[in-house]
């Protein structure tokens, strides 16, 4: 009798922990959120997932493309100031041991050219007047190489595809 | 004033083909008389230019009156030569090409010497003109700028200022007769007109004829102006020919080139092609050649108070060459003489007579 009712007993036990199971499991816990909810809200979470990650890796590759264009574009514009820097210093030590060496139009050119160096807003990649003298430096550098009748020409940065001609 | 292609009531000159000159081999796209030559017994000579990358000189010879050719200005260019000019005294001819320069050239004896080259341009010079006194040239391109070169002792050019205002390729430079005003016509389809401040190699553009002033609706190939300089032609893409007038006082010494230039007369319903070449003769009468591979010459008629002048069509020849028509320039001194050139490859001398 006594093995009958404990028998009866484990069952019972049994069978109520599974309808608290089951009831939890169809139901929810009522203390905690409904566990469909997050099926509901599954696309909206992946997208978020997904557009949180790639936010994360696009800032990371972002900086580093800047960096490698900031630096090309630099290079370049440095190296085509340098070059414009470069005459201006040799026709100013021309002028100084000659003082009439070149005409009075072309002493103001040279000097027009050192002062659009000088306003060249080298700190400031931003400024709207940047590429404009830029131009203005271009066309000066012309005038004079033209008046001083000099074939000398300021090629640029080799272009990859002229890259086979670089010896060393 | 529009003159809707009505034949003009005195349409009693015909055009009378003299001679035509062969030798070039490729297009011919420009020609220039020397100024100082076809009077008191010096030889008429006319220069041509190519797209076979020559300039020819042709003299007329004194005993037979028909022209040939006496010198070939090669191995210089290496493109297209685009338009040449003599200078004022006849001594220079300064010669602008597709190769991005502008020779000049001496004629030492019987040869032409090239003893300067003015590189300054990115590309194509499409246009080069001496200024009255012979002390500027201009030079104008497909980089849409127009250069200004001082001539200096020794064969030297020094840039004098570079013009930039145009937004397209600039397609002729012509300075004023008398004053140094400089007018340039463009692919944007205006004109241009030059002055400098003062002497400070300040130049500046002092008015722009577009739209607003009944400009051209389409690229502007040609200018010309009458002998005073009171008028000027233009010609275009857009099918008609427009005639302006200023009103700077050009007598007074010293002028002050700051006149304005305003819209007189529209010339349309004649050619029926891009019209590429206008010259306005000492006589006054306004040649004009086209892609329709026609000459039209027209007249002033007397100007009427009240509408002001107004122009007839005097003479229409068609088919003088069997392609485009690209330059049509009148004698400077026999004013009845017109020379043609044309994609054709040749140059034909013309005779303006009236008909019997």
């Amino acid at each position: 009798m006594a093995i009958v009712l404990l028998s009866m007993w484990n069952t019972l036990t049994v069978y109520r922990s599974y309808c608290r199971i089951s009831r939890v499991a169809i139901m929810g816990d009522p203390a905690t959120d409904d566990i469909f909810d997050s099926s509901l809200s599954l696309e909206d979470d992946h997208l978020k997932e997904g557009y949180n990650e790639g936010f994360e890796d696009g800032k990371i590759l972002g900086k580093q493309e800047g960096k490698d264009v900031g630096l090309k574009l630099g290079f370049e514009t440095g190296e085509e100031l340098g070059f414009y820097w470069g005459c201006v210093n040799v026709w100013n030590a021309a002028t100084r041991i000659n003082p009439d060496v070149f005409s009075s139009r072309v002493c103001k050119n040279m000097k027009q050219m050192e002062e659009l160096l000088d306003k060249y807003p080298i700190l400031e990649p931003e400024d709207e007047h940047i590429d404009e003298i830029m131009a203005s430096l271009r066309l000066k550098f012309r005038i004079i190489a033209s008046s001083l009748s000099v074939h000398i020409e300021y090629n640029g940065y080799p272009k990859s595809s002229e890259g086979n001609t670089i010896g060393f | 004033m529009e003159n809707e292609g009505t034949v003009g009531l005195d349409c009693n000159f015909e055009l009378k083909e003299v001679q035509k000159l062969e030798g070039h081999t490729d297009r011919v796209w420009g020609l220039a008389w020397n100024p100082v030559t076809g009077l008191a017994g010096v030889p008429s000579v006319l220069a041509s230019c190519s797209g076979d990358k020559t300039v020819r000189i042709w003299q007329q010879a004194a005993a037979t009156g028909s022209w040939e050719c006496k010198a070939v200005l090669d191995e210089t260019h290496t493109r297209t030569v685009r338009s040449c000019a003599w200078s004022p005294s006849g001594k220079m001819l300064a010669t602008a090409s597709f190769d991005a320069t502008t020779a000049i050239w001496e004629n030492v004896g019987d040869d032409f010497e090239c003893v300067a080259t003015l590189e300054g341009h990115e590309n194509e010079v499409k246009s080069v003109c001496w200024n009255s006194s012979g002390s500027l040239l201009a030079t104008c391109g497909r980089d849409k700028s127009v250069w200004i070169w001082e001539v200096q002792p020794g064969h030297e050019f020094e840039c004098v200022s570079v013009l930039q205002g145009h937004t397209q390729d600039v397609k002729m430079v012509l300075w004023h007769p008398s004053i140094d005003l400089l007018v340039s016509v463009s692919y944007d389809n205006t004109i241009k007109i030059w002055a400098e401040d003062g002497e400070s190699d300040d130049w500046h553009c002092v008015q722009t004829l577009g739209d607003s002033f009944s400009g051209h609706s389409s690229t502007v190939w040609a200018v010309s102006f009458n002998s005073t300089g009171d008028k000027m032609v233009t010609c275009s893409d857009d099918l008609t020919l427009k005639i302006w007038d200023t009103s700077l006082d050009l007598t007074a010494s010293g002028s002050d080139s700051s006149g304005l230039w305003r819209h007189l007369c529209t010339l349309s319903g004649y050619h029926d092609r891009t019209i590429f070449s206008v010259h306005w003769s000492r006589d006054g009468v306004i040649a004009s050649g086209a892609g329709d591979d026609t000459i039209r010459l027209f007249k002033e008629i007397p100007s009427d108070v009240v509408n002001g002048p107004s122009y007839n069509m005097i003479c229409k020849k068609e088919k003088v060459h069997s392609m485009d028509v690209n330059s049509v320039q009148w004698h400077p001194k026999v004013p009845t003489i017109l020379a043609s050139a044309s994609d054709d490859g040749y140059i034909k001398i013309w005779e303006l007579k009236a008909i019997s």
